[in-house]
């Protein structure tokens, strides 16, 4: 479902020089399957991210999206996509179900599946009472809900999440570990990054962990686990960078 | 590129840009109601100033009052807006300097046997002393200045019957200057010159503040990186969201167009304004407004490509503004160039932009069009548009715009 082959990433900074973002990071992620690259922040999880969902382009290297190379057809691999941050911020003026509206016509989606696609989540969810309010006078749990169903509603078969919980609160950061591993239990190929160590060890399947732009180690939490000897994520982490 | 996808955006952004308090309140009732209540007070203000300089008593000083004609005396005095004093009213002062400190308005110093000298028919001065940088004071020297030489007109006068030649002689020939203006045209030329001035910063006000929205307003919402791996291209989205600066900018125009055409009419049925009426009573017909819209179209293009590849690099909206306050002055400031006397429309004038948009106006509302530098402007204006708008796009890709936060 996801391939990323020698993903390369150079930023020009203006005291640094060019930088290297990401280097040469390769990994793969099966449908029904929570991979997570776990690593502390600046370490390239948000750039990997962002080239795998076309944001940015790689400088070098490619991956493969359900069968299509980001550098080629960018467009179709969007479509693929559902993308989802901690920090995905809303249109204020717009409601809930505007909002979502607009991302469904967005995605090419017809009137009437939108609508039923909407009162579908909006009903999983529990967000009726206030799914014709402005997004500006919702709470940040309320506001969770409606980036989680703008970023399903097209139904993609591969799911993005970046630092997905970082700044919320313990309810809606439960929203949102609930609503990962829903889409891993519909069949759904879901990368996501984080630096919290303990969420990776309940939601991953595998982990990498990545460092200045590399990836130093790959597997199941419990490989990493046994291969440093160490009996919690943390330690292994910083075991394996070696800091 | 797909027109499916600029309709979805250009209606959100819409939709977005009309629930937006702050920008209806910059692009459309700022405009609308500041200009003609500035416009007004500043009419009032003049008007009371001028008639309370006009009305005002000026009090002046005769030296040596007593060398005067007595008819000419006479007629100082019994002038109600003159309040007349002698040197005698200043003993032990020095009357220049009192002049100087305002004390009164002008100095008259009439030389010895100024009288005498009028009786026998030998030429004579009057001095008349004021303060040309004082307005009453000004004022006081032009109401003697009448005062004399009627008076001396009538010298004149009885010294030709005097010798019994015919007044005529005086008058070999009267110039009679007649304008063949029309109101039209009239009006075009006095206040052409401030509505283009008010309708090129209109515009820049209306494509300002939903072009902040629209670009900053993305990054400060954190909805950018939403819409970036949306399914649409970026160069869909810098159309949808330019369509709607544009709008709003030539809607902002025009609102403010009708509202001065409103104001002037409202200030023409003032009985203060009597002699302007003339002046004030535009008549807009179908061409000038299409000439108009024609014009304030691409020019509204240009600022809305501008002002959004700014608002898109910026950080934040406050740095967005930052930016924009800056090019305010640079676009909106040449549109002066139709109140600046002088200045007309040539080829040169025709390729720069709001230059010949300002000066078009003024001739369209003048009514004395020149087709030849309006389709110069036309085709230097929409070249314009289309390489800002060209430049805007493909400033939309570049991940470092987009991505710098």
């Amino acid at each position: 479902m996801i391939e990323a082959r020698e993903l390369c990433k150079n930023f020009k900074d203006k005291k640094r020089g060019v930088v290297k973002a990401v280097d040469h990071v390769s990994f793969s992620c099966k449908a029904g399957e929570v991979y997570g690259l776990l690593g502390p922040n600046g370490a390239g999880k948000t750039t990997t991210l962002r080239i795998l969902s076309t944001a940015l382009k790689p400088t070098s290297g490619t991956a493969i999206i359900n069968g299509t190379d980001v550098t080629v057809d960018s467009q179709k691999v969007r479509s693929q996509i559902g993308f989802l941050s901690g920090n995905t911020g809303l249109y204020g003026r717009l409601t809930a179900r505007e909002m979502v509206a607009y991302f469904g016509n967005l995605y090419g989606m017809e009137k009437q599946t939108i609508r039923r696609r909407t009162d579908e989540l909006f009903d999983l969810l529990d967000m009726k009472n206030f799914a014709d309010s402005r997004n500006e006078k919702l709470s940040s749990g309320m506001k969770q809900k409606v980036s989680i169903v703008r970023s399903v509603l097209h139904d993609p078969p591969v799911m993005v999440f970046d630092e997905p919980t970082s700044g919320l609160d313990v309810m809606s950061s439960r929203t949102i570990v609930d609503f990962i591993k829903r889409c891993r239990d519909m069949g759904k190929c879901v990368i996501f990054s984080t630096h919290i160590m303990s969420e990776a060890m309940r939601l991953c399947d595998r982990v990498a962990i990545i460092h200045n732009g590399r990836i130093y180690s790959e597997g199941t939490v419990d490989s990493l686990l046994q291969s440093t000897g160490q009996n919690n994520l943390e330690d292994a982490f910083i075991k394996i960078v070696g800091e | 590129m797909q027109f499916r996808n600029i309709g979805t955006i250009f209606r959100k952004e819409l939709k977005d840009t009309i629930r937006d308090r702050r920008t209806m309140l910059f692009a459309f009732l700022m405009p609308i109601i500041s200009m003609p209540l500035l416009m007004m007070v500043i009419f009032k203000v003049q008007m009371a100033a001028f008639q309370k300089i006009e009305g005002a008593r000026s009090e002046i000083v005769i030296q040596n009052v007593s060398q005067l004609p007595q008819e000419l005396r006479d007629s100082l005095m019994t002038d109600t807006t003159f309040q007349v004093k002698t040197e005698a009213d200043f003993a032990g002062k020095i009357l220049m300097d009192e002049l100087k400190q305002k004390a009164f308005q002008a100095l008259v110093i009439v030389p010895d046997n100024f009288a005498k000298a009028i009786e026998m028919e030998s030429p004579t001065d009057i001095e008349i002393y004021y303060d040309r940088a004082e307005e009453m004071s000004a004022v006081a020297y032009s109401k003697l200045r009448d005062v004399m030489s009627q008076y001396r007109d009538r010298i004149i006068k009885s010294r030709v019957v005097k010798r019994q030649i015919s007044e005529d002689v005086l008058k070999p020939f009267e110039v009679q200057g007649n304008s063949v203006a029309s109101a039209k045209k009239l009006a075009g030329k006095t206040l052409g010159g401030i509505i283009p001035y008010f309708l090129i910063l209109t515009c820049f006000l209306g494509a300002m503040s939903p072009a902040i929205d629209l670009g900053a307003g993305e990054k400060e919402r954190g909805t950018i990186e939403t819409l970036m791996v949306a399914p649409a291209t970026r160069g869909e989205f810098v159309l949808g969201k330019y369509f709607v600066i544009v709008l709003t900018s030539v809607m902002a125009g025009l609102m403010s167009l009708a509202s001065m055409t409103a104001f002037f009419k409202y200030m023409a049925g003032d009985p203060a304004m009597k002699q302007m009426a003339e002046l004030l009573a535009i008549q807009f017909d179908v061409q000038t407004v299409f000439l108009i819209l024609a014009v304030v179209i691409p020019i509204a293009g240009i600022f809305a490509a501008i002002l959004l590849s700014l608002s898109i690099f910026a950080k934040s909206a406050k740095e967005a503004q930052g930016y924009v306050g800056f090019l305010n002055i640079f676009l909106v400031l040449p549109a002066f160039v139709s109140m600046v006397p002088g200045v007309e429309l040539n080829y040169q004038m025709a390729l720069i932009p709001v230059v010949n948009v300002s000066l078009i106006i003024k001739n369209a509302i003048a009514g004395t069009i020149e087709w030849n530098y309006v389709i110069t402007a036309f085709v230097s204006l929409f070249a314009l548009a289309a390489l800002a708008l060209y430049f805007a796009k493909r400033w939309f890709e570049r991940e470092e715009v987009l991505f710098r936060m």
